[in-house]
């Protein structure tokens, strides 16, 4: 990316003919680039605590005042449903299935 | 998870569901909800108006809340004494991701669709299985006149 928007490197590309013909036409003043991002999940809640998958849950978020506790992880299933670490870990203690498609629930990672 | 509960107020207070007239916890326990249910358009139902009280455990959303209903109703699948509701998604199939609203809106979709092989009213259960809708309707058609207002 850094390369990319490294101007010396912009100036380096125009064509060495130009001083033969004088000032060129166009010179790259700036370029800037813009990049799209997503989070790679596929809803952006929590569907058990309907907090949002990067704050704390609910109940980490009714505990501490403003730091995140740093157990307060996010989990993905096989099937790419997140929720938090807390709250999923509370619910399979009822039921070891995914809430949202009912199928059994295999954790594929933990993060943030 | 009290806070869940304000959550779900808040978001039935932003977007009304169609299939309730209103759902909204008493005024002193954030646990106990009531909730009036329409009837389905193009059923038997159709026009009616049901009171549904709501207890939600402590525990919730691991654990389903129980919905009774208050004003009689005849249907297969629900108790005409006690008002009690067999639908799975508040028993076995029940998961977190429910909320009150969605699961009032299954209990609207199973008045269209009574399931009449696990029935909590024997008689209503007996006119569906044996095909005879048109008393099934009228029975139907019957209570929801004696019983909810217009």
């Amino acid at each position: 990316m850094t390369d990319i928007v490294d101007e010396p490197n912009v100036a380096n590309e125009q064509p060495d003919g130009e001083e033969e013909t004088g000032k060129s036409r166009f010179e790259v003043k700036k370029w800037s680039a813009v990049a799209f991002w997503s989070w790679d999940i596929a809803i952006e809640n929590c569907a058990i605590c309907r907090n949002h998958i990067m704050d704390t849950c609910i109940d980490c978020q009714a505990a501490e005042g403003s730091a995140r506790p740093a157990d307060c992880t996010v989990s993905w299933g096989v099937c790419n449903h997140t929720f938090h670490s807390h709250c999923i870990t509370r619910w399979l203690k009822s039921r070891a299935v995914c809430p949202l498609d009912n199928m059994p629930w295999e954790t594929q990672k933990y993060g943030r | 998870m009290a806070k869940r509960l304000l959550r779900e107020h808040q978001a039935i207070i932003a977007s009304p569901s169609p299939a309730l007239e209103l759902l909204e916890p008493s005024e002193s326990d954030i646990y106990d909800w009531s909730a009036i249910l329409l009837g389905p358009e193009n059923t038997p139902y159709e026009g009616g108006k049901w009171r549904v009280r709501i207890k939600v455990p402590t525990s919730y959303p691991i654990d389903p809340p129980t919905m009774q209903f208050e004003t009689r109703i005849c249907h297969p699948n629900i108790h005409f004494e006690t008002g009690e509701v067999c639908i799975d998604v508040l028993k076995t199939q029940w998961t977190p991701a429910w909320t009150l609203a969605s699961a009032l809106l299954a209990i609207q979709a199973m008045l269209s669709d009574p399931e009449p092989d696990s029935p909590l009213n024997i008689d209503a259960a007996n006119l569906v299985r044996s095909g005879e809708i048109t008393g099934y309707e009228q029975l139907v058609n019957y209570y929801k006149k004696v019983y909810t207002q217009p």
